[in-house]
């Protein structure tokens, strides 16, 4: 890959996979400002990781495994990142009709209201099991065993119905 | 509700953000542009300036201490030598702090990542721990052999309680300054603030890191001992 195509590349593969950046960043941050800055920052450090792409996974594991050890240590620096240089002023996902994410209907935002408010780990579990991604995929990006995945799969929809049947 | 219906719930939320969704293919752009850090680059500098400059100090001490040494009273050596010594472990915390630092890849599986992030950053209680059980020696360096001689009871117990209180303080933080105290009011006010909050999370994390290390050890045991082997 030369160094124009390199760029070029790269926007065509987070164009292709800006759902996953919202999502992740939309689980992990709930304040609007902050999400335009994890977003910025998941994209810096996808950039800055491109290069190092392995094809042996696909673009979306990489991004899932980047976008979410950013989104997980992103929550701790709080405050301070707000005083950190933030060289784009404007947000890199934005929405056509803003009204989107307000309207959702009861049960996508009983869902996101679950997704919130498990532990960060599980969190990340949840995201990836509603892309339908399989185990071993999951296993890949979180670092733990299959049967790990199974189990705090299992775990988490046991929850999960619990928080549906008890509204 | 059931599991098919949850994914296509979330299918159809997945669609409602492709149908709205804008990338921002401008910004995006200026990003692969400018000069970006690396993930934790900026913790860098901060930490090499610290070892250099510990460093020096404790070169300084130990030249101090070595060209005094037969003409110091025993109490200052003590207290030096107790002084440098704690600082050179301090140092060898920061140390590994910069080689985690070196070794954190946001390319690598969560867990293994979030791990090295979070003992980078609860390392920092290693360093509170040790910079305070520094405390007493603050209080003796200064005593000398005619104190000995000519102070009275009062001088010396007044003298002997701060020291004493420095001593049990320093050796108390020193054992209570962990994770599970984090809870505890003497530890929230100690440890508060915009730069110890983030490391208060982080031991939270490393609690959901460890359960998540030991259910994997305990549903694949034969291959986890086979890799540890």
């Amino acid at each position: 890959m030369n160094s124009t195509d390199k760029p070029k590349l790269f926007l065509s593969v987070i164009e292709l996979n800006k759902g996953i950046l919202f999502k992740v960043a939309n689980s992990y941050c709930k304040d609007g400002e902050d999400r335009k800055d994890l977003v910025q920052e998941i994209v810096v450090q996808l950039w800055k990781s491109f290069e190092r792409f392995n094809d042996q996974y696909k673009y979306s594991t990489w991004i899932y495994r980047i976008a979410l050890n950013v989104a997980i240590s992103f929550y701790r620096k709080e405050k301070r990142r707000k005083q950190l240089s933030n060289p784009l002023s404007d947000g890199i996902l934005n929405f056509a009709d803003t009204n989107v994410i307000s309207e959702t209907d009861e049960n996508i935002w009983l869902l996101q209201q679950f997704i919130a408010e498990l532990k960060e780990l599980d969190k990340a579990i949840m995201l990836l099991y509603l892309e339908e991604k399989s185990h071993k995929e999951i296993a890949e990006i979180i670092g733990i065993s299959e049967t790990n995945v199974a189990t705090k799969i299992g775990r988490i929809k046991i929850l999960l119905k619990q928080k549906f049947s008890s509204r | 509700m059931e599991d098919t219906e949850i994914i296509n719930l979330w299918k159809s939320y997945d669609k409602k953000l492709e149908e709205n969704l804008l990338f921002n293919k401008k910004n995006a752009e200026d990003i692969t542009k400018i000069k970006v850090q690396s993930f934790l680059s900026s913790m860098k500098p901060m930490k090499i300036f610290i070892v250099l400059f510990s460093l020096v100090w404790v070169g300084f001490v130990d030249i101090l201490i070595f060209n005094i040494f037969d003409v110091a009273s025993p109490f200052l050596l003590v207290s030096a030598a107790i002084h440098i010594l704690l600082t050179k472990l301090a140092i060898g915390i920061y140390l590994y702090q910069l080689i985690l630092i070196y070794q954190v890849d946001i390319n690598e599986p969560i867990v293994a990542t979030q791990e090295k992030l979070v003992r980078l950053r609860s390392t920092t209680l290693w360093i509170s721990r040790l910079l305070f059980l520094q405390l007493p020696v603050w209080t003796t360096f200064w005593w000398n052999e005619v104190m000995l001689h000519e102070w009275n009871v009062f001088q010396w117990l007044i003298t002997g309680s701060v020291t004493l209180a420095f001593a049990f303080a320093a050796i108390w933080l020193f054992f209570n300054i962990k994770y599970e105290n984090r809870d505890k009011k003497w530890f929230r006010l100690l440890f508060t603030g915009i730069e110890w909050n983030p490391l208060v999370k982080s031991m939270e994390l490393l609690s959901q890191i460890d359960e998540y290390k030991i259910e994997n050890d305990l549903l694949n045991p034969v291959k986890n001992s086979t890799k540890r082997s």
